[in-house]
């Protein structure tokens, strides 16, 4: 076939001129600051490695990134599972299903800012209606949001709470994708229900369940409004995660060269996880 | 058999009202007045008033953030349609050199959070004199992958008969775009579209970040400030951030609602298919 170019050229100049200006040029940037020492008023100096250094010995950098990982570890084992369980249910066919496919997904589409004023108020430690009815039932009450031993739960809770339907969306679609004659000649053979999911359902899902992951890992790795608004970081540094931290260091103390570290920082954790997690999949087959 | 219908039907109610419950409750707390909201026990029923309403609005540039948010987010999103579109276009149907280069290239950047490059896409901002403007907010929308992916895996699904047949009627390659290519990608389009719409309006790192100005700032950062966030300026109430927070759910509903359709498609195209 004969080459476009020209034609191409034209389609495309726009778009790669905003995408190399604002996308490209300072994802690659963000490597080359990361060297410099570099305040907000002054020129930058070239640092070597002296900000890579300088995060392995920071306390408050291997704070954050525990917190980082517990988050992780938090909300995603319940956002797949729950998802997945939420999708094999509403594929049947049900009365109500699409209303509480919609309902669910809700949460997703909400200013993340006004999920954390709804939750901090459902979460209140005096006048919150959980404690309320924790209370009922002869528990609690629990310092959601105040105490060190539960507000990193808390917030994580809240982002099960908003991502859930998304995913949902996404298993329904790889649920949709599977024949139904593979059903159909699992209960000829008298395969139970219990079976066919094991067996038919779980290994054809595992491209979508990659695709799960790795989304979600990206969507909560990135989590900044919610904690933001709901415990900025606190108490102490119980809820400061790896973005949490980048926001102070760069942006508010304008430390752009160490900010600009702690964010290559996330972005490794994010490709190690993605990593394992390709690795994990395929290694089941 | 019934009893495992009467099973699956409590889990669906579990699962609606462990959505809704949170929503509503808010809303039924932002129709109390202070005093009532600290109640405990806490009742479902009370003397219902719009008062923490009416103290947002005249306390706050409600409104103002609103418009401002209601601006952005329509700008950005024709922005990354205009610049999208052509684009997609070119990788889904045209022959160039480079052109799986360039598309991985841009494709690879989904992984890459905007944390990564804040900073350096703050210095660049500030080095252009954007910020404080919503071009700060707008361009930086363009530079939408997402879109670009979802939009060349529509264009490549086109058949190709439609095109040979267009250029045996004379159609040159602007034409084919326009004419032929254009008219059918309205699907493809609207799921851009709506999940534009969303991921703008509810923007927040990035536009707190560019735009210091009260009176310019989207409604993300302006509800931000109810809460005791950083820039919390406000004695804190529950019932006006309440108030404030359930104003703000009513527009992205709305949206939602009635675009549905091509959200649930967004969703599923930009993930799986491709």
């Amino acid at each position: 076939m004969k080459s476009q170019g020209k034609v191409a050229a034209l389609f495309l100049l726009p778009y790669l001129l905003v995408f190399l200006v604002f996308r490209f040029g300072p994802s690659v940037a963000g490597l080359f600051i990361g060297f410099m020492k570099w305040n907000i008023v002054g020129d930058a100096q070239f640092a070597g490695l002296a900000n890579f250094k300088k995060l392995f010995n920071d306390p408050i950098f291997w704070v954050s990134f525990k917190n980082t990982l517990l988050f992780l570890l938090l909300t995603l084992p319940p956002l797949i599972v729950f998802s997945l369980l939420m999708a094999v249910l509403l594929n049947q066919k049900l009365r109500f299903r699409n209303a509480v496919r919609t309902i669910s997904i809700i949460p997703y589409v909400l200013i993340p800012a006004v999920v954390g004023i709804i939750w901090n108020w459902l979460y209140d430690n005096n006048f919150g209606i959980l404690n309320y009815y924790l209370k009922l039932i002869g528990l609690g009450p629990i310092e959601w949001l105040t105490s060190e031993k539960w507000a990193l739960f808390s917030i994580a809770l809240v982002t099960v709470w908003s991502y859930l339907g998304y995913n949902m969306i996404l298993y329904l679609a790889g649920l949709q994708d599977i024949s139904a004659d593979l059903y159909e000649a699992a209960k000829i053979d008298g395969a139970t229900g219990a079976q066919a999911f094991m067996r038919i359902t779980l290994p054809m899902l595992k491209p979508i369940t990659s695709m799960v992951i790795t989304l979600t890992l990206v969507n909560t790795i990135q989590i900044f409004d919610q904690i933001f608004v709901m415990t900025n970081g606190g108490p102490g540094t119980a809820t400061l995660t790896l973005v949490q931290y980048l926001y102070g260091t760069a942006f508010q103390n304008y430390n752009l060269g160490y900010g600009s570290v702690l964010g290559i920082a996330t972005l490794v954790i994010l490709i190690v996880f993605v990593q394992i997690q390709s690795r994990l999949l395929k290694l089941d087959d | 058999m019934k009893l495992k219908n009467i099973l699956i039907y409590i889990v669906m109610a579990f699962i609606g009202v462990l959505f809704l419950f949170p929503l509503l409750w808010s809303a039924i707390s932002s129709l109390k007045p202070e005093a009532e909201i600290m109640n405990y026990p806490p009742k479902w029923i009370a003397d219902f008033t719009l008062i923490n309403y009416k103290s947002v609005l005249a306390q706050y540039p409600y409104t103002g953030w609103m418009m401002n948010s209601l601006i952005i987010t329509v700008l950005s999103t024709l922005f990354v349609l205009a610049l999208t579109t052509p684009a997609a276009y070119a990788f889904g149907r045209l022959n160039f050199k480079g052109k799986k280069v360039i598309f991985t290239l841009i494709v690879s950047m989904l992984l890459i959070p905007i944390q990564a490059y804040i900073v350096p896409l703050f210095l660049l901002v500030s080095e252009l004199k954007l910020l404080n403007t919503f071009a700060a907010l707008i361009l930086v929308a363009g530079a939408n992958v997402i879109s670009v992916y979802i939009l060349t895996s529509f264009f490549k699904g086109i058949p190709n008969e439609l095109e040979e047949a267009a250029r045996i009627d004379g159609c040159k390659d602007f034409g084919i775009f326009w004419k032929v290519m254009l008219p059918l990608t309205k699907p493809a389009v609207s799921t851009v579209t709506i999940l534009m719409f969303i991921s703008n309006w509810n923007n927040f790192l990035w536009p707190m970040i560019a735009i210091r100005a009260n009176a310019l700032k989207p409604l993300t950062v302006g509800i931000a400030q109810f809460m005791g966030g950083a820039n919390s300026t406000a004695q804190f109430q529950y019932g006006t951030s309440l108030a404030a927070a359930c104003m703000a759910i009513i527009p992205s509903v709305i949206v939602f609602l009635s675009l549905q359709r091509y959200f649930v498609e967004g969703i599923t195209n930009s993930g799986i298919k491709g």
